[in-house]
């Protein structure tokens, strides 16, 4: 477990894209904190969800992936790693990003977000799992978050980004829904990542 | 020790492989071939636990991939020309997989030397030829010095120089001891690095044996002042003869059997020409 979890450190720490990705997604959560700290609870929630699917969906396209279960033969445990380094860089994001919004007396917001960002990481990485395509799966959430979850549940169901956002603001019911989801996901992407690796 | 044991496969009621079974052999290069679709990369995937068998088991040592220990300590192997991430240099990617398989980053920059990249080696992977994709790939086989090496098309992309390096790597693995498992469909190349040869069709099995066995047969091609008489002493020898019309085609004789007959019989030969079979001829004898 180690070992897979230190090259799988190195190896996210030595890809450029990975760096772009989360160099991208901070500026743009901590821009967002300057008009309020609701969008940067939001857009905090979405950089997390995004780096979490770039760096494990990035594995299955470029099949590096391959590289990984022949070191570690037991999937679940290269998946419980890639939750880990997801949730590393989601926090690292979340703590830069939000620095700001701490300091204009939103402290009670940040920590509150910064508690729930491994959630959202880890709901990523298992939608990863099972998608394997980084754009789709980004420009698919982007749809369900503005249309489904904006337009029409009004931010205001408990549905992911949602239930993100409100237990970012400290409300219980919404923890337990984004609990929800991401326990609901997990062992879909344990299932999913049992699948055979066929050729190119 | 490679194991495979009626190795069968099935995706959506069509068998990919059926009852494989072949062994590789320490000390020894085996080659494993097959047209495009054949079965070679399954057997290999199912062998690295890629995939899951139907039936069937794949060994090494007696273990299933997945109950090795170590497994990068016990197994190199080389897939799909090359797997890296385009945006990591070369010596990155080996860092990784040295974390991954505990190897030290000392042996990174020997194998970096010893495969030819030391030069290329902080420039990302999406600016490497396939060439040098596949010299990474074996460089990343050999970092934690396992004794077993599956190779799925390693021949791929290198020129000839990078193949006579290739032959050789594998030639001096498989003289320490080591097992190679190879695939490839380039046979010339392959003939001069396999001992053991195992030809896949359909999903089938169609030849496992020494490639001593199979490729040092030889046909004698003859033409004398008398086809008749020549063609009916050869048979008595209980050699077995054919025609192409022009000449005889002779197998189970030497050329010196052939002359000696043909010298008893006092007939004249104006042509005796003794034709190996190759590589290729088997394979497509069993493949056809």
């Amino acid at each position: 477990m180690i070992a897979v979890l230190r090259s799988e450190l190195h190896r996210s720490f030595t890809i450029r894209s990975s760096w772009i990705s989360l160099a991208g997604f901070t500026t743009l959560a901590a821009l967002t904190g300057w008009l309020s700290e609701e969008f940067w609870m939001l857009f905090a929630g979405v950089g997390a969800f995004g780096i979490a699917v770039m760096l494990t969906a990035q594995h299955y396209q470029h099949r590096t992936i391959i590289l990984t279960f022949l070191g570690q033969p037991h999937r679940l445990r290269v998946l419980a790693v890639q939750c880990l380094v997801a949730i590393l860089f989601a926090l690292l994001l979340a703590a830069v990003s939000g620095i700001a919004v701490a300091w204009s007396g939103f402290g009670r917001q940040y920590v509150t977000t910064l508690a729930v960002i491994p959630l959202i990481a880890v709901f990523g990485v298992a939608n990863a799992t099972v998608v394997r395509r980084p754009l789709w799966l980004l420009a698919g959430y982007l749809g369900w978050l503005l249309f489904a979850e904006g337009l029409i549940g009004q931010l205001q169901e408990p549905l992911p980004f949602t239930s993100f956002l409100l237990a970012a603001a400290g409300q219980p019911r919404f923890q337990l829904a984004l609990l929800a989801w991401t326990a609901a996901s997990l062992p879909v992407a344990a299932w999913f990542i049992r699948r055979d690796l066929a050729g190119a | 020790m490679i194991d495979i044991r009626e190795l069968t496969k099935t995706y959506g009621g069509e068998d990919a492989v059926r009852d494989v079974t072949f062994t590789a052999a320490p000390g020894r290069v085996t080659g494993l071939l097959g047209l495009n679709g054949s079965g070679k990369s399954t057997t290999l995937r199912i062998l690295l636990g890629l995939c899951r068998p139907t039936r069937g088991a794949a060994l090494i040592d007696g273990q299933r991939y997945r109950d090795l220990k170590r497994p990068l300590r016990e197994v190199g192997a080389v897939l799909e020309q090359g797997l890296s991430h385009p945006g990591q240099t070369g010596r990155a990617h080996l860092v990784s997989q040295a974390l991954l398989s505990g190897t030290s980053r000392a042996r990174v920059d020997d194998l970096l030397e010893y495969v030819g990249l030391a030069a290329d080696a902080h420039k990302r992977t999406g600016e490497y030829s396939l060439g040098m994709r596949q010299r990474l790939a074996v460089a990343t086989a050999l970092l934690g010095e396992p004794p077993v090496l599956v190779l799925d098309e390693p021949a791929n992309g290198l020129d000839p120089s990078g193949m006579a390096w290739l032959r050789a790597l594998l030639r001096d693995h498989a003289a320490t001891g080591g097992t190679v498992l190879i695939s490839s469909h380039l046979l010339s190349e392959l003939e001069l690095m396999v001992d053991d040869v195992v030809i896949i069709g359909d999903g089938r099995i169609r030849v496992a044996a020494p490639l001593a066995s199979l490729a040092g047969m030889t046909t004698l091609r003859v033409r004398g002042g008398d086809q008749q008489a020549l063609a009916e002493a050869f048979l008595a020898r209980g050699a077995s003869v054919d025609t192409d019309g022009r000449v005889l085609l002779v197998a189970g004789l030497t050329p010196e059997q052939a002359g000696d007959i043909a010298l008893r019989l006092q007939v004249p030969i104006y042509e005796l020409v003794a034709e190996r079979q190759h590589l290729e001829d088997v394979f497509l004898e069993a493949t056809s």
